[in-house]
């Protein structure tokens, strides 16, 4: 993205972003040196300490080395990893959306057709939970999936993606279209939930966030439309109020 | 609405769709031929041209002009608002004594290259004294909820978080001089002025003297880093 | 223990759109009213703020202002042969719950159902002869006419301040409206919205083709406008965060901003959220209703008799409610009889998706709910069904609402699933695709019903709604028809790559289609034919009214809300002039 302001340019080097500053290092002294928004170079990561709350470590390494998988970096993006997409999954897992909120959760349970849609018993983070220990169980014996060559990985995401393996109750087509919906959300949620970290991924496709005012801009059709994300839990001085655990990462 | 006054407002609505699409035009047969050139900007901020005198005798070279308030606080500002504002001033879309004559004087490329000079630079906020407490925390509900006996919404929904702005087209309102805003409200409320969304017209009628004054003295408090890596093209801001 | 309240005139059950006018305008007619609403109390301010109402996740995704499914379901199944399950997660349909009711978090489109929609079945016989319409499509005429509607539609739509271009005003076609509507006495009372590039583009290519693209009628405002009631709303901003979001700009038209606020101020109106109606009471002859019985939040339970019951709940929740309470004969699909649960009906949508090069920005973010460009041409029998195999149509609009990225990514045929392609097709197409929808009407069949589920249970203990329901192969012949015409359309519209995805059976509960479900307390003359007659009151029961697209005998191409708001004022009107003089049944048999 080029970046016509002057003064933007010079504070942009040798500043960490915002958007990854714990919370209480926000002091007024340090925002005042940082540019508005966050660069989209990458920054310092592991910078700070992590926290998986719901991921064991064993968990967190196939999850980690999956999502990257899923939507990988290449050299004009970041991915999921950079993202915080592992962070994002923990967090979700971990709270109201894991233990089963809004999910009809009463019995008898029958295989239903497609169109009657989800008919498991388990929560999402007994879904994830099952399932995963079900992967690693197997994995063990062989090669972790973390440690398989990328070309390997996705042939085993593959399959699982194709259905016809049973994942300790769960059926592993249903275990993929879990994750991939949980990477998704994480890679385009609001950076709030712990994911789409200093919003690149929004940055990626244009997606201007969550202020949202364009009476004015509708109707010059076409207009490149160009500048950066705003995010629901950003303050004036464009810094974003997120979870200080962020980005959980294994060491 | 009557059915004239309805009448009009489909004409006037096919007109600014006509201008939108001038606008894009322009847009379009602009596109790669020129970039701003903030440095000649800087030097028309400065020193003027033969034909207006310098921005900086009003606004200050640093955009943060002089305490007063009656110029407004530019530095920062989206170049595109910038760069709308003087062809408002140019077209009298928007009057002002001072301006309007400015603008006229001013060549397309000026106004786009002093647009994006002042979008560029950030500048000390001079000390001002704070009002009443009880009027600041007025403003700051205004700016945030807004209020919902006259529905109104808060000026964040449009102005960015604590009116920092939400480029191009709407302007920070942080850091901005209470004066400065309470006369741009009064003059919708009064329909002296009418570019931008009709909302600000109907916002600034439902609200009283107290309520604009409350918002122009919370704004005026707020400190937060305005300006923005603007990339949109300041021509696409001709309409 | 249950605690008997004092009586009141009148108990609605829901304060929704229609609970909300009706308790308005009968408070306001010096009766004393009690609305029951099962959700909370919310308003706009402290409730439906930005920036946290902006959240993607929380509330397009998770279904934050939906009804809650740990507490209330539906069961489902597309066939009688099938075991219904439930639907354990909202998907095609997403039923509203809280105070104002679905209206908080719609899209604000306004549409009128046509003249020959009124009198389906009449007018296919009249044009195609007495033979043309299949008998497994149990379409009905209405019992009122689209005349009768007229004067109630305009004055929903005043209520509202629906923002559009008349295109026919009182029998004279108007340049820049819908040529195939039905005449209306005056013009919107606000000028169209903007029309983004979505729309330009779109307006273009289907004027290329011969067509008549006009704008999409909305209830998020063009302008700021003062509505009958006194209350103001203010312009629409284009945010893209209006389906299943709530307005923080005053700016959409809600039972909050434009009718709320005065049934508040009457002594006459008490509102009682967080109050969930079990049934409606009936006396021993069981042909009289003698109020309600409720739960509040604390699970109290309570009876509030009333002399006027009306039933203002969603849609799928009234039929529940008059199956639980035993009113009405139940419909029963191997003999064809009975009549609650009869004539369930949908919506019948699919889309085109329209690609582009990078070098034209869409900016699809910059939208509204209801801003866009839309052709009737293919919709209702606006065009010759004679040798086409289906009845019904479907508008084709350019009606984008939003560029949110969780649910918003377009990518071509042969995309990958995931992977590195799947993120580099996401990062070329988002900002420069179109998509088109077409949205087409639902023909009722003797399979597709609502009863009461034999397993499945709400918080209460009562038993779940039943929904046995497939699209007639009718509904897909037509959707295979009218996708095709949007695709020439799209083609037209100078698309790189034009991807048409016409509707599939058999209807799957897991994909969001629309929240348009109609029918189960269909409205008619014929009491074998109809659970309420042509004023929406009970034939059975005199004093309950059920007022919701319940009363729908089949769905029309066009989105429920408008004609349900011309309904409600068109009940109203019956009750204040006619039932209030001399209660008892409008219609004699």
């Amino acid at each position: 993205m080029t970046d016509l302001s002057r003064r933007a340019v010079i504070k942009a080097t040798g500043a960490v972003g915002a958007s990854i500053l714990p919370v209480g290092l926000a002091s007024n002294e340090a925002t005042a040196q940082e540019p508005r928004r966050p660069t989209t170079a990458t920054d310092a990561s592991g910078a700070q300490s992590t926290a998986y709350l719901f991921f064991n470590s064993e968990e967190a390494a196939f999850i980690e080395a999956a999502v990257a998988r899923l939507i990988p970096a290449d050299d004009k993006w970041p991915g999921a990893i950079e993202a915080g997409v592992p962070n994002y999954i923990d967090k979700q897992l971990n709270g109201a959306w894991g233990a089963g909120e809004r999910l009809y959760r009463s019995g008898p349970w029958q295989a239903g057709t497609p169109s009657q849609g989800y008919q498991l018993p388990f929560t999402p983070a007994e879904l994830y939970r099952t399932a995963l220990g079900a992967i690693n169980g197997e994995l063990k014996a062989k090669t972790p999936f973390a440690k398989m060559p990328a070309a390997e990985q996705d042939a085993y995401l593959h399959s699982l993606e194709a259905g016809g393996k049973n994942l300790g109750g769960v059926p592993s087509n249903v275990f993929f279209a879990t994750l991939w919906e949980s990477t998704v959300e994480g890679f385009f949620s609001d950076p709030v939930y712990g994911g789409n970290r200093g919003m690149m991924a929004w940055r990626m496709i244009g997606f201007p966030g969550a202020y949202a005012s364009y009476y004015d801009l509708v109707d010059q059709h076409g207009i490149k439309f160009d500048q950066p994300p705003t995010s629901l839990a950003e303050d004036v001085h464009g810094h974003v109020h997120a979870h200080p655990d962020i980005p959980a990462r294994l060491p | 609405m009557s059915q004239s006054a309805q009448a009009n407002s489909i004409a006037a609505t096919a007109f600014v769709a006509l201008l939108g699409q001038f606008a894009l035009d322009h847009v379009l047969a602009q596109s790669g031929s020129r970039q701003a050139d903030v440095n000649r900007g800087a030097v028309i901020a400065a020193q003027g041209t033969a034909k207006v005198p310098a921005c900086a005798q009003c606004h200050a070279f640093s955009g943060a002009s002089d305490g007063s308030g009656t110029f407004p606080r530019i530095a920062g500002q989206s170049t595109y608002y910038l760069a709308k504002q003087m062809h408002d001033y140019t077209s009298s879309a928007r009057a002002n004594p001072i301006m309007s004559p400015i603008s006229k004087a001013l060549s397309a490329d000026e106004i786009a290259d002093v647009s994006a000079y002042y979008a560029s630079v950030d500048s000390q906020f001079p000390p001002l004294a704070t009002a009443d407490a009880a009027i600041v925390e007025k403003g700051k509900q205004l700016a945030r909820v807004g209020d919902a006996a006259r529905a109104v919404q808060g000026c964040n929904n449009c102005h960015g978080p604590d009116g920092a702005g939400a480029t191009p087209a709407i302007p920070y309102l942080a850091g901005q001089y209470a004066q400065y805003i309470s006369s741009q409200l009064q003059m919708w409320k009064r329909g002296f002025r009418n570019t931008g969304p009709e909302s600000m017209a109907a916002i600034a009628k439902q609200l009283d003297d107290q309520q604009i004054a409350a918002i122009a003295a919370y704004y005026q408090q707020v400190r937060g880093q305005q300006e923005v890596p603007d990339t949109t093209d300041a021509s696409a801001a001709k309409r | 223990m249950v605690e008997r309240l004092k009586p009141v005139d009148v108990v609605t059950v829901g304060v929704g759109m229609t609970g909300a006018i009706m308790g308005k305008e009968l408070a306001a007619a010096g009766l004393k009213v009690v609305g029951l609403e099962r959700g909370s109390v919310r308003d706009t301010v402290p409730d439906f703020q930005s920036p946290m109402i902006h959240d993607e996740l929380r509330f397009a995704v998770r279904k934050g202002l939906m009804q809650d499914n740990v507490k209330e379901a539906v069961t489902f199944r597309n066939s009688s042969d099938q075991t219904a399950l439930p639907i354990r997660r909202w998907g095609a349909f997403l039923p509203g719950t809280g105070l104002g009711g679905a209206l908080v978090h719609w899209n604000g489109q306004t549409y009128r159902f046509q003249p020959a929609d009124f009198i389906y079945k009449t007018h296919h016989e009249q044009r195609y002869g007495k033979d043309f319409v299949s008998p497994e499509l149990t379409i009905q005429d209405w019992g009122v006419t689209y005349d009768e509607l007229e004067p109630h539609y305009d004055r929903f739509e005043f209520l509202l301040g629906t923002s559009g271009k008349a295109g026919n005003l009182k029998g004279q076609i108007q340049r820049g409206g819908n040529p195939f509507e039905g005449p209306r006495a005056r013009e919107y009372p606000t000028p169209p919205m903007k029309e983004p590039y979505y729309g330009a583009l779109f307006r273009k290519g289907a004027e290329s083709l011969g067509y008549h693209p006009f704008p999409q009628p909305a209830s998020t405002m063009s302008q700021s406008y003062t509505n009958p009631e006194g209350l103001k709303l203010q312009q629409c901003v284009f945010c893209g965060f209006c389906e299943r979001f709530a307005c923080e700009h005053f700016a959409k038209a809600s039972p909050q901003t434009i009718v709320l606020p005065v049934a508040l101020k009457n002594p006459n109106y008490e509102l009682r959220a967080n109050c969930h109606v079990l049934r409606v009471n009936l006396d021993s002859t069981g042909k009289k209703a003698t109020g309600v019985t409720y739960v509040d939040a604390a699970g109290q339970e309570f009876e509030q008799p009333a002399d006027l019951v009306l039933i203002n709940a969603y849609a799928l929740n009234n039929v529940r409610l008059l199956l639980n309470s035993g009113i009405g004969k139940q419909y029963d699909p191997t003999t064809g009889e009975g009549v609650v649960g009869r004539n369930y009906a949908y919506q019948t949508v699919s889309n085109v998706t329209v690609f582009y090069d990078e070098d034209v920005n869409i900016n699809p973010f910059m939208a509204s709910g209801s801003s866009g460009t839309v052709i009737d041409d293919f919709a209702g029998d606006n065009f010759d069904h004679t040798s086409v195999g289906f009845i019904g149509g479907a508008y084709i609009g350019s009606i984008m609402t939003n560029g949110r990225p969780i649910e918003f990514h377009p990518t071509p045929p042969g995309t990958p699933a995931w992977g590195l392609g799947w993120k580099q097709a996401v990062a070329r197409h988002y900002n420069h695709t179109v998509v088109l929808t077409i949205h087409g009407s639902s023909q009722p069949t003797r399979r597709n019903y609502l009863d009461l589920d034999p397993t499945y249970k709400d918080a209460w203990g009562l038993p779940l709604l039943r929904m046995t329901f497939d699209f007639p192969e009718n509904d897909l012949r037509m959707s295979n028809y009218v996708t095709e015409k949007a695709a020439e359309i799209g083609r037209a519209m100078g698309g790189k790559t034009v991807a048409a995805a016409p509707r599939r059976g058999p209807f799957t509960s897991t994909v969001y289609q629309t929240t348009h479900n109609t029918g189960g307390t269909v409205m008619g003359n014929d009491p074998k034919t109809s659970v309420v007659n042509r004023y929406l009151q009970c034939w059975d029961v005199p004093n309950v009214f059920v007022v919701g697209a319940s009363a729908y005998p089949q769905n029309a191409s066009y989105n429920p809300t408008n004609t349900l708001g011309a309904l409600t004022y068109w009940t109203l009107d019956s009750i204040k002039n006619k039932y209030l003089k001399s209660p008892g049944p409008l219609v004699q048999i």
